[in-house]
């Protein structure tokens, strides 16, 4: 009996064809040996600008043209490498130092092997995202070689070869094939190519095998200002120089496997959930779970175990006899953690003895009270399943700088405190300490492993001194997430080539004219805040003959030069809005789209998406129909310009005529709207004035509320709900909707509570109705502004409306709970919301003016569009409200006033004082009162915390008190803000 | 399926083959000695999709591919089965000793399931499902091989074997099918788990580190290894292995033996093999069925019995029943004698003997 195997080399084509083969799991469980095949082929250029036999042989499109090559014929040199060099990175380097490649000093040519980009992906698909861009990038001169189908840099994997040795060998192969491969060119000065590895085993076989190898560090050394770069490596453990540590070292427990966490989750024994950590307190975090209705609490370092704000981790319930009351006192890092030293690596202990003394109150007080009811689930992290570490702006903590570092160049630990009080001290190794005191800078977070109380991470570049307004403002972009970068050419290629000259075409005949009404004719006019440039809106009226009223609410035709799914469509759905801070807007669209072309000016015909209503006297509509228009606007009015003229009574013409009837109306439909449940809340809001010439902060108004305004909500509110009904018929599933869900009662638990226990008065959460009459009856005779007071605190409790996409809710849940709305869109800011974009397409659609785009009706693509915009939304509400917040505290800069506040909220060792008059709000801590810190006595069932020794006084909840405001620099977060001081209790 | 293939061969040739088959030692038509096996040619890794897979090819141009597929599937718990797995993960985890882990595994006989499929034939033929059930009968015997499947309390692999006979079936192919298999089963490969106690399984992406589901040899460990069933008949007092079409047209008693071959102690050769059987069927061998010679004093056209043509019937019948003529075929009859029966099965489990060579030989197979 005999046997024997066939061979494959009696196949002429199996050196072309190669295989690569790995099991899939799929998320159902399902586990799959996946054979790829891989069909090598020789024709995949190098890119390089020398070399002439590739560019021969490079595959072409349609058209007959191959790929621009790439990579420059005259690179530039190092002090090793003078002849010019191409880099070939392997995976580490980018994963280590993606902050380095985006550099402009240097970090151009480089060769992106497939390999590495496969792994990158594999291993963190943000830095992935950023190395596209790279490529992208013209001026970088980036460029993806394809090595695993070039049959020359193939590499198949050997026997008992792990994956990473064979990635390793292939990344050699290819810088050595390129050596090669350039060598043949004939240039005079041929280019090195030169390997970026971090990886020893690798240098060595590199240097084995004769192929020019650096690490990142020895690289950076032969650039030119090599130094400053050197930071932006981060400190990567070698693996040769770590010490092994005794298990004892180890502070915080291990994080569980993914498996045994998918398993815990599934089975329902563990909860996964998004990790928060309470703004008032850093060791205090909550999750919130599918399984419970309330949020788990997650107290002291241990268990918050290495989890950092935004972390999608999965937690353990802890027993019941450790369940706990959620704190009531403030507790901040800096304060507790103020002398820690961040070169410290031995003797640390996880919790420190301040730390524990803090811990140790909490659980006196909670012991100390028979109010076993009350203590709240805690739970532990027990792992992390996807990290939402970003960059972090921030500024070196100056205690934590020692002197010797003040000078030299050594490499130095720090600590950097982040912007984001919510994100604890990152320990910082950098050369450049003296210099970037003092400074905002950007920094990431590399790791944090078991072994280190602070996560570590490294330096990415810095903004600009602390308190510039640059700085400030990038600072501000940068931790909201707000793209602000210029729009790139192929965005900018997306606009009509007139320019700024572009008009509404003469002729009728112009395709720009079908289906198009010409409504140059009716007196249209808008009515916008002062100085406004993007005008989206435009509004007129005029009686019928039948005694009924035509109103018509024009909008910015933005998806007429906005085409679904070309360059700048995308990243206006990337921008999702424009955010707009008190001396700068991030525009969504080019400008000249946003305030030339689209804007609706006054004496220009512009194209419009117009919503006509015939409506009753008695405001009821009678009908209504869409349309896309030309209009003529005959004025641009300011809110106050409105005013003034409606109040004048000598102006009698038509435009003034008609807007009275729209403001008649408007009250007419605010009425019926506020009868319906619609809810008027409250967030203070300040205006910043500027001086004009130097745009610096003066002074801070409270925002006035004119009619005017509320006649431009109503219509625009109407527009809105009468656009979402039209959407939601031609698309019951892909229709984009805004929600805003009615609020779990347990949210109002608290301020009901208060309201009851301090003041006596009931506030009924069963509807939006019954909320909107007892907030009503929340007056305080002596005290107009109480009102006011507890509508802000009712509105941090209410949820966040939301965009979504109709197919995903039932249609009871399309209400919109604030404005008692039973469906709701955005439809009439196509300027500056892309959800108005999109809304506005879906209505072309519905009727019959253009035909259905794909991009409109694939519910996936819209269910992204709707998360990505949520998120964008937020953001720039949240961008907006900090950059308010950053100038009134210029403005105040020096000067220091006395102004009247109100207590919103009371802890055992201090209370948040609002103040109306600028909107802010700040913690007065006992140890502010007095010196040394009074005694004091905290009720938690009355909310009340009376102080004696030192200095005497008792405060409440809601109790309207005195207090003195100047500026003072937070040493934490490095802003100027507000230092309020108690002067009396009213 | 009855083992028959239409056996074109005169009575008088049977006859000739029996004789000849019945001598000691037996002369057989293709010159090979009793326990040689024909010449094979095997190879593993054929279907690159497949968890694992061979091809084998018999001289008489009978070929067949084995194909092995293996699936996570969820273990049924039984309705009082109340045990919370993640607590005895915890616990496993830490300490879990050897031993108690290993009798923790049990298996089912449902966790493979086994298609043959032949071609010419419904796969619900009853020969076709006699065969499967033959080969999965050996496979799953001594339940060693489902306990394999299993990953952990909650989930187990599922198997399916698909076996496919290309060429015609030109000789009865349960040893070639049984050879394939237990080739394709060496060469089959699971995923590394990576996940520990009672968890969801979770495994190794690479299918380069996934162990083989019968473990290579080793120095230290016993091994275990497939069974293979072997095809065994008896001309007279001759035992014959690997018997061809021609040689089962003959057949006195043909046997399929399955016996498994674990190394208790590595070495060449079958020394360390403790071989153990498995299970016996006995095949309906198609001599049974072929047509018996005519002796020439009964044959008319020797001008026996002109006189009486109706009796001539019923008189050669009864001529058969009695004592057989040398040289005329007579099929066989009746049940097989206990003696031949231990006859051989003690040849089939003999040291060193055929059962070794075939497992030396399909050890020798490369499982790339």
């Amino acid at each position: 009996m005999a046997s024997l195997k066939r061979s494959l080399d009696s196949d002429p084509f199996a050196a072309n064809i190669s295989s690569k083969v790995y099991v899939r799991s799929t998320k159902r469980g399902k586990v799959q040996k996946i054979v790829r095949e891989v069909y090598l082929r020789q024709d995949i250029p190098c890119s390089s600008k020398l070399c002439q036999s590739c560019l021969r042989s490079a595959p072409t499109d349609a058209a007959g043209r191959s790929t621009p090559f790439v990579l420059s014929e005259a690179p530039a040199g190092t002090s090793v490498y003078q002849q010019g060099h191409y880099l070939v990175p392997d995976t580490n380097a980018f994963l280590t130092a993606m902050d380095l490649f985006e550099q402009s000093a240097a970090f151009y040519d480089v060769v992106v092997l497939q390999v590495v980009l496969e792994e990158l992906r594999n291993r963190s698909l943000p830095l992935y995202n950023r190395l596209i861009n790279l490529t992208k990038s013209e001026d970088k001169r980036f460029y993806v070689f394809f090595n695993e189908f070039r049959l020359e840099t193939h590499v198949a994997r050997q026997e008992g070869e792990s994956v990473n040795d064979r990635n390793d060998r292939a990344v050699r192969k290819a810088v050595a094939w390129y050596a090669q491969h350039l060598a043949r060119t004939g240039a005079e000065k041929v280019p090195a190519v030169v390997m970026l590895t971090n990886d020893r085993d690798n240098l060595r076989k590199a240097k084995l095998e004769d192929i020019p190898a650096c690490s990142l560090a020895d690289y950076v050394r032969q650039l030119k200002d090599g130094d400053k770069l050197l930071d932006m490596i981060p400190e990567t453990q070698d693996q040769d120089v770590v010490k092994e540590r005794r298990p004892g070292d180890l502070l915080y427990p291990e994080y569980f496997s993914m498996s045994k966490m998918m398993t815990g989750v599934k089975g329902g024994l563990l909860h996964q959930g998004t990790f928060n950590v309470s703004p008032y307190n850093y060791l205090e975090g909550s999750i919130r779970v599918p399984a419970f209705p309330k949020a788990l609490l997650i107290l002291g370092r241990e268990n918050i175990n290495r989890a950092i704000d935004g972390d999608l981790v999965v937690v353990e319930v802890l027993p019941k006899d450790q369940w706990k009351e959620p704190s009531t006192q403030v507790i901040e890092e800096d304060a507790i953690t103020k002398n820690e030293n961040p070169d410290a690596g031995e003797n640390e202990a996880l919790v420190s003895e301040r730390e524990r003394k803090a811990l140790q109150e909490e659980v006196r007080r909670t012991h100390g009270k028979t109010t076993e009811g009350h203590a709240q689930p805690t739970a532990k992290v027990v792992g992390v399943i996807k990290r939402n570490w970003r960059q972090y702006v921030g500024h070196i903590d100056q205690s934590s700088v020692s002197q010797s570092a003040q000078q030299g160049r050594k490499q130095d630990t720090v600590f950097v405190i982040p912007m984001d009080r919510k994100i604890p001290k990152i320990r910082l190794r950098t050369r450049q300490v003296a210099e970037l005191v003092g400074k905002r800078i950007l920094v990431t977070i590399d790791a944090w492993d078991r072994g280190s109380r602070h996560p570590s991470g490294h330096f990415v570049r810095s903004l600009g001194e602390l308190e510039t307004k640059a700085a400030e403002t990038e600072a501000l972009l940068l931790e909201y997430d707000v793209q602000y970068r210029p729009f790139p050419k192929t965005v900018l290629d997306c606009l009509p080539k007139e320019g700024h000259d572009w008009k509404v075409p003469q002729s009728l005949d112009d395709p720009g004219w079908r289906d198009r009404e010409d409504l140059r004719g009716l007196l249209i006019c808008s009515i916008d805040p002062i100085g406004c440039q993007d005008i989206d809106d435009a509004l007129h009226s005029r009686p019928l003959p039948n005694g009924n009223v035509e109103v018509g609410v024009h909008i910015a035709d933005v998806s007429h030069f906005v085409r679904p799914n070309n360059a700048m469509d995308n990243e206006a759905s990337i921008r999702g809005t424009t955010v707009y801070l008190v001396d700068k807007r991030i525009d969504m669209l080019p400008m000249l789209l946003g305030t030339d072309l689209c804007s609706l000016k006054p004496h220009v015909e512009r194209y419009a998406f117009s919503v006509i209503w015939e409506m009753s006297p008695d405001a009821d509509v009678v009908n209504v129909r869409f349309t896309k228009s030309v209009i003529k606007s005959r004025e641009a009015f300011s809110y106050e310009q409105a005013q003034l003229r409606v109040d004048d009574g000598s102006q009698q013409d038509d435009l003034t005529k008609s807007i009275r009837a729209l403001l008649g109306l408007s009250k007419k439909l605010k009425q019926k709207r506020l009868d319906a449940g619609a809810l008027s809340l409250s967030s203070p809001e300040v205006k910043v004035q500027m001086e004009s010439e130097t745009s610096d902060p003066i002074d801070v108004k409270t925002k006035e509320l004119l009619d005017t305004m509320s006649l431009v909500e109503e219509f625009m509110l109407l527009a809105n709900t009468s656009v979402a009904r039209k959407i939601h018929e031609a698309f019951p599933q892909t229709a984009i909707l805004r929600r805003h869900g009615a609020p779990p009662k347990t949210n109002f638990d608290e301020l009901a509570d208060q309201l009851r226990v301090k003041r006596g008065l009931d506030l009924s959460v069963e509807s939006s109705r019954a909320l909107a009459d007892s907030l009503d009856a929340c007056v305080d005779p002596s005290e107009p502004f109480f009102n006011t007071l507890v509508r802000i605190m009712a509105t941090r409790c209410m949820m966040a409306a939301e965009y979504f996409c109709s197919g995903t809710q039932a249609y009871p849940e399309f209400r919109h709970y604030g404005l008692a709305s039973e469906i709701y869109t955005h439809f009439t800011s196509p300027i500056r919301r892309y959800a108005d974009l999109a809304a506005h397409r879906q209505l072309a659609a519905a009727i019959g003016y253009e035909t259905v785009d794909p991009s409109v009706r694939s519910r996936g693509r819209l269910e992204a569009v709707c998360k990505n915009i949520n998120v964008r939304h937020r953001n720039a509400q949240l961008a907006g409200r900090a950059s308010i917040a950053y100038y009134v505290g210029q403005a105040l800069r020096g000067k220091a006033t006395e102004e009247d506040g109100f207590v919103m909220k009371i802890f055992s060792n201090g209370f948040v004082v609002l103040v109306p008059r600028f909107g802010i709000e700040s913690l007065i801590r006992l140890r502010d009162l007095a010196e040394p810190e009074p005694q004091a006595e905290f009720d938690a069932e009355t909310y009340t915390l009376e102080t004696s020794g030192s200095r005497a006084v008792k405060v409440e909840l809601f109790q309207k008190v005195r207090v003195h405001v100047t500026d003072q620099k937070d040493e934490t977060t490095g802003k100027r803000g507000v230092k309020m001081e108690l002067v009396k209790v009213c | 399926m009855a083992s028959t293939q239409h056996v074109l061969l005169s009575p008088a040739e049977l006859a000739y083959l029996h004789a000849s088959l019945s001598l000691t030692p037996p002369i057989r038509p293709d010159g090979r000695t009793r326990t040689q096996f024909r010449p094979l040619v095997a190879e593993t890794g054929i279907l690159p999709g497949a968890n694992g897979s061979a091809r084998i090819c018999f001289a008489d141009g009978t070929e067949a591919i084995v194909g092995v597929k293996a699936e996570v599937e969820r273990t049924q718990s039984r309705h009082d089965d109340e045990t919370v797995y993640v607590e005895g993960a915890a616990n496993n985890g830490g300490d879990g000793d050897a031993e108690t882990k290993e009798d923790s595994r049990t298996g089912d006989s449902s966790w493979a399931e086994m298609t043959v499929e032949i071609p010419g034939l419904r796969d619900d033929d009853s020969g076709t499902a006699f065969l499967a059930a033959m080969l999965s009968e050996a496979l799953l015997a001594d339940g060693e091989f489902a306990r394999r499947l299993w990953i952990n309390r909650r989930f187990h692999w599922k198997l399916y074997l698909d076996i496919i006979l290309i060429s015609p079936p030109l000789s009865y192919p349960l040893p070639l099918l049984s050879l394939t298999t237990h080739l394709a089963l060496l060469s089959t490969r699971l995923p590394r788990l990576q996940s520990e106690g009672d968890e969801d399984p979770f495994f190794d992406d690479d299918w380069a580190a996934a162990p083989h589901l019968f473990p290579r040899p080793t120095t230290t460990t016993p091994t275990h290894r497939p069974p293979i069933t072997l095809l065994v008949m008896a001309v007279g007092d001759s035992i014959i292995f690997d018997p061809s079409k021609e040689e089962l047209a003959v057949a006195d008693v043909a046997l399929a033996v399955s016996v498994s071959g674990d190394r208790s102690e590595p070495g060449e050769g079958g020394a360390g093999r403790k071989l153990r059987l498995l299970s016996i069927r006995t095949i309906d061998p198609p001599s049974r069925l072929t047509p018996p010679g005519v002796a020439n004093a009964a044959n008319s056209a020797y001008g026996a019995g002109n006189g009486a043509p109706q009796k001539m019937a019923e008189a050669r019948t009864a001529e058969a029943e009695a004592a057989a003529e040398e040289g005329v075929w007579r099929a066989p009859r009746g049940g097989a004698k206990r003696a031949v029966l231990g006859a051989l099965v003690q040849k089939v489990l003999e040291a060193g003997g055929v059962v070794d060579e075939v497992l030396d030989a399909l050890e020798g197979v490369d499982l790339g």
